[in-house]
């Protein structure tokens, strides 16, 4: 164990003495990231997640839901699409749509009456963003009604009542439209208060605020790790050319250490590498610095993965050439693939289910999540052993197959 | 110390080393000479741990090495023919990393890297990352992680290949005090002059058969007393075969521009040769006389030139 440390500081000199290259290991990356995220519109731009809706209800009440739902600047963020009951559980069963919302039967007669009824949401559990989104809205419209029902409630269930009549029923449109004035008149006082300058003193919430840049965040930290791990694993080839592989293969020591000593300088080089880049981005999108530890562990745990996996195609590549020429060409799909490049958010929905399954992704998302405050440590840590035993398994298959290749 | 009994080791239909057998001693430098690709590195590999063998045994330090080799590669250092240093490593670094992976730490690893510094002359580039160094200095580091961690056998494959004259020198100096300490020296070369003024023992190897074996005094009486005479110019290859045989000598090589051969007393016997030898025609350019030495016994041995 001590020899293995000795040689993790080994490396770690090597790579600071050769700066230029630790610093392009972060510049890299933040470049990268900066040009997609100006290709596509900068920092601030907006997802539209998808809602299916279906209206059992079809009254005065749930159209009016709708169509508020439908309004432009809620429309920028939403995509509704009315469909029904059972094609709505089939697809948001598939994955297909941010959330499915059912209006149920009664619903409109029952608000009126102040009598207890529910919407029921149902969202896509492999989406963090757009189904926050829709809850969010949908409870900001329940308030709304709510607020409407307290102060018009009767003339709503004039109007509610008098859907399907010429005119309006039971009272006649001078009564009613002098009792909303006299309403309105009422609370003017309340709902139009004279001009006067306010002092926002409110803390600022919690949550954050999503955008393209911080779903994109997490990507380009992984892209750090990523360019770590690909100089990390051709340093096979480098120790066995110079000869100092040799040298260790002579040495009483066990030839799997030198594999275990080359993953935990991975996991140091990436959080080395992360670090920087994960400081500018937490003061930038103004994440909590409560996080920033947790983060940068679960990046310099989990990150090595990639590490592990670009090893081994090192190892079972015939030469240094062609082992590089492997690993670039795995590399960029995925990145591209795993949500490096692009949010999962945005992607085609048969591209995103693919993420899941790639060893960056898999570490993405949980960090995702964690830094939109969508779990906390303990969710995204949830995963971490799961990930720690594949990279183990990978780097022991890559030490067993390189040990013949070490003296060819 | 070194121990090496029937030692095989092929690749599918080649052998790459043939069934040899020599041992080394403590406090003795034990040459293996051949020209490149005879075996010599495929031989220390094998001793070193690096290689399997595919038939035999290795020992080292009383330990086998395909059984014990972690006990026996702890009493081994190794200078291997590349340079097998970290060019982004300080002097002081690399020493530091090959003495602790032998298992040195504290006091006792800055001492011996200190030591060594000094016994290499790179005390006072130290700090310099080896990037910045000259071959011959590279090679003295090289040979310094070897022996960083005080080995009782060192193994050492064509350690001056392209080394400057001063920095050989300076490599014989190190590789004779490491005999003077009582370490075992196993040191493989295809320079004769190399292993004529380092080895106390020797094995001529080619094609990955040990072809003679003894000391340098024992090898040269194969040529039991006689001298060697080489001539260039050009010759009439039977009629020169003749008349050196009537001469009592002994055809080492002959082509149609040069000619050596193994003549008792050659002093004396030079006049009656040249002119044995002109009388069949020939035309003679040069003509050199010597004792014995490597060069000659290969030639001898196997009929070709070490250099080749």
């Amino acid at each position: 164990m001590r020899f293995i440390f000795i040689t993790v500081l080994k490396e770690l000199k090597r790579r600071f003495n050769d700066p230029g290259a630790l610093i392009s290991s972060i510049m890299i990356p933040f470049a990268i990231g900066f040009l997609i995220a100006s290709v596509m519109g900068g920092g601030g731009g907006s997802i539209k997640a998808g809602l299916l809706v279906t209206d059992l209800d079809d009254s005065f009440i749930s159209q009016g839901i709708l169509s508020a739902l439908g309004q432009d600047q809620v429309a920028d963020m939403v995509t509704l699409e009315k469909i029904s009951l059972d094609e709505g559980e089939r697809r948001i069963n598939e994955g297909d749509g941010s959330a499915h919302l059912v209006i149920p039967a009664g619903f409109g007669q029952a608000w009126l009456d102040r009598e207890e009824i529910a919407l029921q949401l149902t969202v896509n559990p492999s989406q963090y963003v757009s189904p926050r989104l829709i809850r969010e809205m949908l409870e900001s419209l329940l308030d709304l009604g709510d607020y409407l029902h307290k102060v018009f409630g009767d003339e709503l269930k004039i109007i509610s009542q008098s859907v399907d009549s010429d005119g309006l029923v039971g009272i006649s449109t001078a009564d009613f439209s002098a009792n909303i004035t006299d309403k309105v008149s009422g609370i003017a006082d309340l709902v139009f208060p004279p001009l006067m300058e306010v002092e926002d003193v409110t803390p600022e919430p919690e949550g954050l605020s999503v955008n393209m840049g911080l779903l994109m965040f997490p990507g380009i930290l992984i892209m750090a790790a990523f360019f770590a791990a690909n100089g990390q694993s051709s340093n096979f080839w480098t120790e066995k050319e110079k000869g100092t592989l040799g040298r260790w293969v002579a040495s009483p020591n066990a030839f799997s250490a030198f594999w275990v000593a080359q993953w935990f300088t991975a996991m140091a080089l990436t959080a080395l590498v992360a670090a920087p880049i994960m400081l500018m981005g937490f003061f930038y999108f103004d994440i909590s610095f409560e996080k920033y530890l947790s983060a940068l562990a679960w990046l310099g745990l989990t990150g090595p993965v990639l590490f592990a996996l670009l090893s081994l195609i090192q190892v079972l590549a015939p030469s240094r050439k062609s082992g590089s020429m492997i690993s670039t060409l795995l590399m960029f799909p995925l990145l591209m693939v795993g949500g490096s490049f692009f949010p999962t958010e945005t992607m085609p929905k048969f591209i995103s289910s693919i993420a899941q399954y790639t060893p960056n992704g898999r570490v993405i998302e949980p960090l995702k999540a964690y830094l939109i405050g969508e779990h906390g440590a303990s969710g995204m840590f949830a995963e971490l052993w799961g990930i720690l035993l594949v990279t183990l398994v990978l780097v022991l298959l890559t030490g067993s197959l390189s040990a013949r290749k070490a003296l060819a | 110390m070194i121990e090496v009994r029937d030692l095989q080791k092929s690749y599918g239909d080649l052998i790459a080393v043939d069934r040899i057998s020599f041992r080394g001693k403590a406090g003795s430098i034990f040459g293996l000479l051949g020209p490149n690709g005879a075996g010599k590195s495929t031989c220390i590999s094998c001793l070193s741990g690096l290689l399997k063998p595919t038939a035999g045994s290795v020992r080292v330090g009383g330990f086998d090495m395909s059984t014990e080799a972690i006990k026996a590669k702890s009493s081994l250092g190794i200078v291997p023919q590349e340079l097998a240093i970290y060019e982004d490593l300080s002097a002081r670094d690399n020493l530091a990393f090959w003495g602790a992976a032998y298992g040195l730490k504290g006091d006792k690893l800055q001492q011996r890297v200190g030591h060594v510094l000094n016994r290499i002359g790179l005390a006072d580039r130290a700090s310099d990352l080896p990037k910045t160094y000259s071959g011959g200095m590279k090679r003295r580091l090289n040979f310094g992680c070897g022996l960083v961690h005080e080995p009782a056998i060192l193994l050492l494959d064509e350690p001056t290949v392209g080394v400057d004259p001063q920095s050989r020198e300076h490599l014989f100096e190190l590789v004779r005090e490491e005999k003077a300490k009582g370490t075992c020296v196993l040191y493989t070369t295809h320079y004769m002059e190399e292993a004529e003024k380092l080895c106390d023992e020797l094995a001529i190897i080619d094609h990955g058969k040990i072809i003679a074996t003894g000391t340098l005094e024992a090898l040269r009486a194969e040529f039991g007393g006689n001298d060697i005479i080489q001539l260039s110019g050009s010759f009439d290859q039977p009629k020169v075969e003749q008349a050196v045989t009537e001469l009592h000598g002994e055809v080492l090589a002959l082509a149609t521009d040069t000619l050596m051969i193994a003549i008792r007393d050659g002093a004396r016997s030079l006049p009656s040769v040249l002119q044995s030898i002109s009388a069949t025609g020939a035309e003679i350019h040069h003509a050199r006389l010597s004792e014995p030495n490597l060069e000659s016994l290969f030639l001898k041995l196997t009929g070709k030139d070490l250099r080749a």
